[in-house]
């Protein structure tokens, strides 16, 4: 539990706290993030002892900084979940599937709390419920745990950490508070009596019990009330005895009020036994500074004098310590924001221009006469291909990122549309630009949604159909040629072709039974078009899947869809690497030139005569071992201006794409450069058949 | 100068320990858990050993045991920081050979006014 009454103390310690702020922000994030992991993980028939123990020291961890650091409802949160925990890795409970859930939520919860803290702002997070629930568990009585709103009166929401009020104190089952009351310094102890008479006197008031038996020796007794009034009540009734400022009242922090530490009697180094301080020193233990326990009792009794004494030695040190200390906060990450990146890799595509012109214009220069200049060219090529490389890699982040949200979304779902579902990931350490990475999120939490929702049959159904009672849902990322794929697949009920087709006659749309099946299955991302039977609060009403397909396509990308009726379907999401800088390959069409991703090259020949079919009067194909593929003639395709009529086009470069493969027909290959791209509708306007411009030399 | 060998698996009060320490006029080694803080100790001389209990791989409790087995750190005060205030956690310790506690969470203050008990 935690006592926060230390925050204006550590002021007086010269240490500022708040420095530490971000690190355990940090730290509680990623703790939080690894105790959502392995609850998500756990199996509660057979929950392994490493996996619980795992569990509770990431509570335990946020906890202990939280309290260190005055998050008081942070702390109170984890103190509660760390209660229960503690009795599951002890096996004093037996871990269900209601404890996951409630701990799950009080994460979300404990989110929402250090959001808040980082400024997010917003109202106090009420986890009045969660605590109740928690303690409902702890205490072995499952019904109560029950997620029914005020099952038993529990603390007011949190407040403020530098408020007045206490929101992490203790609470009794009866829903009392419990204290830690402080009076003094007191110039007579006995004076504490007289509050203790209070208790006796006004029914109702609680209980107070001294925990210090009576003994002042610091000037300050120490009281454990348990009460249902408030702050303020006891203040004023604690008033007519002891003076205001004499009296301290905070969370009770456990069965020893002490000031926080103590020595075994008799263990090396430990100074005396010092009975309750809050820390303690083991006698005969090994530094326990037992033989001079005479010596120190005086200095260690008078607290607030060696307290003063620690600030102003601190104080001194601190200038000269701050310098070093600062540096050896070791940083694991830094933060910067996008735009930097963003600048850099924009003065990177100008480096990789200037870079490109160079090696253009030293093609003339004799190799013998200016090796070293030739040699430095050389050198110069080969940075600026690591350095750009490296620069990129920069916005690059794993779709471990974006696959992690979804193993609790669809627990969530799946229990909310009671459905078993199990969630496989591939390929989590595909790298993905940042900027895509954030738009694509929004296109596959609808996908796996729909696949969750529509796809996967209830239990029932499922076994009806001989398949497995938990459906699979299965998230790929993989790099295919110059994209990224991502595939959603399940092995629900798959798409109906029957169904489909009269749905689509439904509302109006052409669809002949001569569609072929991927034809069929495109008519789902028609607009406003559903197939669910019942529309579910789930999948939404039939706004979705042409959604999806616009903003995959406002990407670049594509959306392909396979399906087997009774066996499930696959979504994949094919988008490109956002390079601002790709590797071409300029071909050259009369005076022209144009470049090919070199990605997505395949191959290059020249035609031999009559290689070149004309079929059906108008199309072109080419036989490229023993398979067929359309010709794209560039000079008409972009009616290139001929005037050379002896020479014609007789290069083919075969260029893959979206699945499919055409044969490219140039005049010839100029090689492979590195282009800067810029983007021609955006910067221009949107030209058919050209994604994007370049500068050349 | 003093040297403090600190264990803490919790970055963020790692830091604050450490810096506390700094701030005192200690030299200060960091450790991540009581594996690592057993490699660290090797070979070298503490004055203090401070260390949290609840770690992974290797708790608090455990690290000290293995330090009081070692000859070098026979009498070397131990002092174990801990959320669990209670008597078994604290017998724990002592039976594993641990020179005090300190109940986790304290002010700097307070962290330097016990020290200051052990080292002089």
């Amino acid at each position: 539990m935690s006592d926060t009454s230390f925050d204006s103390a550590s002021a007086g310690a010269g240490i500022d706290l708040s420095q530490f702020y971000s690190v355990f922000f940090e730290e509680a994030g990623e703790n939080l993030a690894r105790m959502e992991q392995l609850l998500l993980a756990i199996d509660v028939s057979a929950a392994d002892d490493e996996e619980l123990n795992a569990i509770f020291r990431c509570a335990h961890s946020i906890k202990g900084g939280a309290a260190t650091f005055g998050f008081a409802d942070v702390a109170e949160l984890t103190h509660q979940m760390e209660t229960l925990l503690d009795k599951l890795r002890r096996h004093e409970l037996q871990p269900t599937a209601a404890m996951v859930d409630v701990l799950l939520q009080s994460g979300d919860a404990l989110s929402s709390q250090l959001a808040r803290h980082q400024g997010a702002g917003g109202e106090p997070i009420d986890t009045s419920e969660l605590l109740g629930r928690i303690r409902a568990f702890v205490r072995g009585d499952a019904a109560a745990a029950a997620p029914a709103p005020a099952s038993a009166p529990a603390p007011a929401c949190p407040a403020p950490v530098a408020a007045e009020t206490h929101d992490d104190v203790p609470v009794t089952l009866s829903g009392e508070r419990i204290l830690e009351l402080v009076l003094g310094p007191l110039e007579r102890a006995e004076l504490a009596d007289s509050v203790i008479e209070l208790f006796k006197e006004i029914e109702g008031l609680g209980t107070i019990q001294a925990v210090d038996g009576g003994m002042a020796q610091d000037g300050l007794r120490r009281f454990k009330l348990t009460t249902g009034s408030s702050d303020s009540d006891l203040l004023d009734l604690f008033g007519f005895h002891v003076a205001r400022e004499q009296v301290t009242l905070r969370p009770w922090s456990g069965e020893r009020v002490s000031p926080g530490y103590g020595f075994h009697a008799g263990a090396p180094g430990s100074p005396i036994q010092e009975e309750d301080p809050g820390y303690g020193f083991f006698e005969a233990a090994p530094g326990a500074p037992g033989g001079e326990r005479a010596a120190e009792a005086a200095p260690s009794a008078a607290h607030p004098a060696a307290a003063a004494e620690a600030p102003r030695a601190s104080a001194a040190a601190k200038t000269e310590a701050k310098a070093g200390s600062a540096a050896s906060l070791e940083a694991a990450t830094i933060r910067v924001p996008v735009e930097k990146v963003d600048q850099l890799i924009n003065l990177m595509g100008e480096l990789v221009i200037t870079q490109a012109m160079l090696a253009q214009n030293s093609r003339s220069i004799d190799p013998v006469l200016y090796q070293s200049l030739v040699s430095g060219l050389t050198a110069l090529d080969r940075n600026t291909r690591d350095l750009q490389e490296a620069v990129m890699s920069i916005r690059m982040i794993p779709m471990q990122t974006v696959f992690s949200r979804f193993p609790r979304m669809l627990r969530d779902l799946a229990s909310k549309l009671g459905k078993k579902v199990e969630l496989v990931t591939q390929g989590e350490a595909t790298e993905l630009d940042k900027g895509l990475v954030e738009k694509i999120t929004d296109p596959l939490t609808h996908l796996v949604r729909n696949s969750c929702d529509h796809g996967i049959e209830s239990p029932a159904e499922r076994c009806a159909r001989g398949k497995p009672e938990t459906g699979t849902i299965t998230l790929a990322a993989s790099h295919q040629g110059g994209s990224i794929v991502i595939e959603v697949r399940d092995d629900g009920k798959g798409l109906s072709r029957e169904k489909l087709l009269r749905k689509a006659r439904e509302r109006g749309l052409h669809a002949p039974d001569s569609l072929s099946d991927g034809e069929v299955w495109n008519l789902i991302f028609e607009p406003g078009f559903s197939t669910a039977e019942v529309v579910t609060d789930v999948s939404g009403r039939g706004v979705g899947m042409d959604v999806v397909k616009k903003n995959i396509a406002a990407l670049g990308g594509t959306v392909e869809i396979d399906s087997a009726e009774g066996h499930g379907m696959r979504v994949a999401v094919r988008l490109p690497l956002t390079l601002a800088i790709m590797d071409g390959m300029s071909v050259g069409v009369c005076e022209e030139v144009y470049i090919l991703p070199l990605s997505s090259v395949v191959e290059s020949f020249q035609v031999g005569e009559n290689s070149v079919k004309t079929i059906g009067g108008s199309g072109r194909v080419v036989e490229v071992r023993d398979e067929y593929m359309p010709v794209i003639d560039l000079e008409e395709v972009f009616q290139v201006p001929r005037f050379d009529f002896e020479h014609v086009s007789n290069i083919l470069v075969v260029i893959e794409a979206e699945g499919g493969r055409v044969a490219v027909l140039v005049d010839e290959l100029l090689g492979q450069q590195q282009v800067v791209v810029k983007n021609l509708e955006t910067n221009y306007r949107k030209v058919p058949g050209i994604s994007a411009a370049t500068w050349s030399t | 100068m003093h040297s403090i060998l600190a264990v803490d698996d919790s970055a963020s009060m790692r830091q604050m320990v450490s810096f506390t320490l700094k701030s005192a006029g200690y030299a200060v080694t960091e450790a991540v858990d009581g594996q690592d803080a057993w490699e660290k100790a090797g070979g070298k001389h503490f004055d203090l050993v401070l260390t949290d209990q609840n770690m992974p791989l290797l708790d608090g409790i455990g690290l000290t045991r293995k330090l009081r087995g070692h000859p070098q750190f026979k009498n070397t005060p131990i002092l174990i920081l801990t959320t669990e205030s209670s008597d078994q956690m604290k017998q724990a310790g002592r039976a594993a050979g641990a020179t005090g506690w300190l109940v986790k969470p304290f002010d700097p203050a307070k962290l330097i006014e016990v020290i200051r008990k052990v080292i002089r």
